[in-house]
């Protein structure tokens, strides 16, 4: 009823304003004059917009259901993102993203399918945000996907109220809100994972030069209200933290740069423990329970950024007992230390991007202690107007003890690239040819037996773009070949594609087609088959309402490797939708 | 010194008729929750079973000693039993189980040195081997009613996998990516009792949400459980959207690995969201080599 409800407000809204932009305002009377004079001190720009995606999946035999659906069968998006400009030094943006069916497969709203209006407004697929501002002062309302800084909080919207004050060289900026609303648990199916109501206030005070420095203290809390789920999550807990930081940034002359930040948090990884005397609390933000750490985090980089060299250090170190609701994913209790450069030599035409490091894990526990490299590089030359070749090489490894086994984990990961391109330059058109091919190896040790498996992957790829200089039309061809053996299993892959783009309808309409076809085989079996055809249509309908259209269809048959022999399926595709981009003061 | 055998006498006379009174079984898993607050939430992790017969002698109360020992003996933590609860024998007869925040309630557990500073910093003890070690005792002098019981268990923190390939931010060329893309990660540390299933979840990120607004709103293209093992093969079977002219931003996708125990449930529901997802990493695919794109969204 809700979607419903909201598709067509919203398709109405987006209507309306549509309309009322496109309509011409006769200039005769004096009312209208006086409308002219408002419209000249009154700018809107922005865009708006409606999109709908469709899917579809047919299996085959009937009744198999080997492979499963991967996009909602029905999707409408709405965006809506306006910036009204009423003098120089107000304005009023709109940031309106929101679509009519939820789609959550991860995190708290994970499977649910009939939300409430507060749900709805909260889940993080949508989007409600109004920032109006005058000269320094900001206020923010609704959806705010506000970043602090690296340890405090950034990576969750909340949705509420706070502002963003700049007077001259200072910084005070407060919010509070949800960041997520109570979800029953459901054991389905499908199931619902469920999650607890969760309130967030966070605060800086500091004062910020931009390009020249920044010096703030971060505050960001969040707390779970435990009796906002019934039935409760069975596998989240209530929480509870906080987190203060402090940040140092720092820009000096001739490119030297450095950044420090160094954090602490109080975090309660279940409200339903027992309070703890035995345990410091951070009253009154905080009151410790049994499950209640306090760790540290830091991270530092400094460096140097020129035109033709950059080389920069950064190290981070999260304790393990670090923890901040504004980074829900963050893994704490490592050490990451990487030496970064990029060189431009050779009148720009050789260019090096390089990265070394380790990132050390469990640092505490030094029995467990798990040590990664990584080495990263990239190597681009431009040796002729005709040929150019890129090589890179990455080196991810992976070594630390297994705990009771007699080996310890050992994995490392190698990959070799080398891309020559040769371009050949005729009076009508100009020839690409490039040449890919890439190595990767990854070993892998047995903690039981000690032995090490390889993992080796080769991939070759050929690709010609004819680029025609008197005609509109760009096709591409490209071969790859992809080749993976691992100890009982070989797979092979061969794919031929093809694609064109041009131009249509005096320029106003985009074309590009694309095909695909691959075989591919898997140890003995027989081969399978997957052609893929996809089509973009945009068109310009006018100077400032565009239609996109993207179709896609995507058939596979399995060989015997799989039961049913012979299994296949269709799956369809298309998102289309209209953009209508507005700016007043243009119009004129 | 006669005083003092006297004492000793009468205690061993009390616990041995006690010991006859209370019967009791400490069952411990052999590699519990490395987070030590996470037992209670556990009924598997930590049972003492009490059985006696009301009107024994010392009363039909008791309270539990607790004391964790490292395998050298040394004892790191023990209950404060003026603290600690008073339980009472079942009057039918019928075995009193008590659980992890009953034995070990850690708002009454001592600690001290390293492990109380560990403890307060990650809720976790240092890796390693140590000894659980319970008797029930008299609610006011604290005499032994029975033979102490110890049990080994072996604590290290669950560390979940870190993605290693794609690595964050790597720009794929789409002519390769659109027939496989390969995904590598690190094993979950340390070696499970059973096998880990590993769940990849890659989702497209929309030119209007951030990575991990994304991974939090939309339908993962690919959702696969892989079973003990760090690779995994993708025939996306996608047509890549072209490069966009006007916004200058690439196809953008974020992945993760959710680890899963043999009941499917996470690993470790203490650490991050809970979910056992590790941190997740984005990678573009570029469709068009010759533009030089702006990776951000």
């Amino acid at each position: 009823m809700i979607r419903k409800k909201i598709i067509t407000s919203s398709f109405f809204l987006c209507m309306f304003v549509a309309t009322s932009f496109a309509q011409e305002i006769p200039d005769s009377s004096l009312l209208n004059k006086v409308k002219d004079k408002a419209k000249e001190k009154l700018n809107i720009s922005g865009t708006m917009g409606i999109t709908y995606e469709g899917y579809g999946l047919s299996r085959k035999p009937s009744g198999w259901t080997g492979y499963q659906p991967r996009r909602p069968w029905n999707q409408v998006r709405f965006n809506f993102t306006p910036t009204f400009k009423f003098s120089k030094n107000f304005s009023l943006p709109f940031n309106f993203n929101f679509a009519a069916i939820p789609t959550n497969f991860a995190g708290p709203y994970a499977g649910i399918k009939k939300p409430t209006f507060g749900q709805f407004i909260t889940n993080p697929m949508n989007s409600f945000g109004l920032n109006p501002k005058y000269k320094w002062a900001e206020l923010q309302l609704g959806t705010q996907y506000l970043k602090y800084s690296e340890l405090s909080t950034g990576d969750i919207g909340v949705f509420g109220i706070g502002f963003d004050l700049r007077p001259k060289t200072f910084l005070f900026k407060f919010f509070t809100g949800v960041s997520q609303q109570g979800i029953n648990y459901v054991a389905g199916p499908p199931v619902v994972t469920g999650a607890y109501k969760r309130r967030n206030w966070m605060a800086q005070i500091g004062t910020e030069k931009e390009g020249k420095y920044l010096f703030a203290l971060n505050f960001a809390k969040g707390k779970d209200v435990p009796t906002s789920a019934a039935p409760p999550p069975l596998t989240i807990r209530p929480q509870e933290g906080i987190v203060i930081s402090l940040v140092s940034d720092l820009y000096l002359e001739k490119g030297f740069y450095f950044k420090a930040e160094g954090a602490q948090s109080t975090f309660t990884k279940d409200l339903a423990t027992p309070l703890s005397p035995n345990i410091k609390s951070l009253k009154p933000f905080i009151e410790a329970h049994t499950s209640t750490l306090t760790d540290y985090a830091g991270q530092l980089a400094v460096g140097k950024k020129g035109k033709n060299l950059d080389l920069g250090v950064m190290i981070k170190y999260l304790g393990a007992g670090f923890q901040t609701i504004g980074y829900p994913f963050l893994q704490s209790d490592r050490l990451d230390y990487t030496l970064n450069t990029r060189i431009n030599a050779w009148k720009n035409k050789m260019n090096i991007v390089a990265s070394l490091g380790q990132r050390v894990n469990n640092v505490k526990n030094t029995a467990l202690r798990a040590k990664q490299f990584i080495g990263n590089l990239n190597w681009f030359t431009q040796f002729s107007e005709s040929f150019s070749l890129n090589v890179n090489y990455n080196n991810f490894g992976f070594q630390t003890a297994s705990g009771l086994n007699p080996f310890g984990i050992k994995n490392v990961s190698n990959d070799l690239g080398i891309n020559p391109t040769f371009t050949f330059t005729g009076k009508k058109i100009i020839h690409l040819l490039s040449l890919s091919y890439n190595y990767s190896k990854y070993d892998e040790r047995d903690v039981m037996t000690g032995l090490t498996t390889s993992n080796n992957t080769h991939t070759g790829v050929l690709t010609y773009v004819p680029t025609y200089l008197e005609k509109e039309i760009s096709p591409d061809f490209s071969v790859l070949y992809f080749y993976n053996n691992v100890p009982g299993a070989k797979i092979t892959l061969a794919t031929l594609s093809a694609a064109l783009s041009m131009q249509a309808a005096k320029k106003k309409m985009r074309l590009r087609g694309q095909l695909q076809y691959t075989l591919g085989k898997l140890n003995s079996f027989n081969s399978n088959n997957n052609l893929i055809a996809s089509c973009n249509i945009d068109f310009k309908l006018t100077k400032k309402l565009t239609w996109a259209t993207f179709l896609t269809t995507n058939y596979f048959k399995y060989g015997n490797e799989i039961t049913p022999n012979g299994a296949n399926y269709v799956e369809t595709g298309c998102r289309t939708g209209f953009q209508y981009r507005f700016d007043t003061k243009k119009q004129k | 010194m006669k005083k003092l055998i006297s004492t000793a006498i009468a205690i061993f006379i009390v616990a041995t008729a006690m010991a006859q009174g209370i019967k009791f079984n400490l069952i411990v898993n052999a590699q519990p929750p490395a987070q030590l607050s996470e037992w209670g939430n556990r009924r598997e992790v930590l049972m003492l079973i009490v059985t006696g017969q009301p009107g024994a002698p010392g009363g039909d109360q008791f309270k539990i000693k607790t004391e964790i020992k490292t395998t050298d003996g040394t004892i790191i933590a023990s209950a404060d039993l003026a603290k600690t609860p008073v339980f009472t024998l079942n009057s039918t007869g019928a075995p009193t189980i008590l659980l992890a925040n009953d034995v070990m309630p850690l708002e009454f557990m001592v600690f001290t040195g390293k492990y109380k500073t560990s403890l307060e910093r990650t809720g976790k003890l240092p890796a390693g081997n140590y000894i659980i070690c319970a008797r029930p005792v008299t609610i006011t002098d604290y005499i032994p009613l029975g033979e102490e019981q110890c049990k080994n268990f072996y604590l290290a923190s669950t560390q979940l996998p870190i993605l290693m390939k794609p690595y964050n931010e790597e720009v794929l060329d789409a002519k390769k990516a659109q027939t496989a893309i390969i995904f590598r990660w690190s094993p979950v540390v340390p070696t499970q009792p059973s096998p880990v299933t590993y769940r990849i979840q890659v989702f497209e990120v929309l030119p209007t949400q951030s990575p991990v607004q994304a991974l939090r709103s939309n339908q993962p293209l690919l959702d696969k459980e892989v079973l003990a093992a760090t690779q995994f093969i993708w025939q996306p079977q996608l047509s890549f959207l072209p490069y966009d002219e006007e916004t200058k931003k690439l196809p953008t996708f974020i992945w993760t690995i959710q680890s899963l125990d043999a009941s499917h449930n996470p690993v470790t529901q203490t650490d991050g969201s809970g979910e056992g997802r590790s941190e997740p990493i984005i990678f573009f695919v570029n469709p068009d080599k010759n533009k030089i794109p702006k990776k951000t969204n």
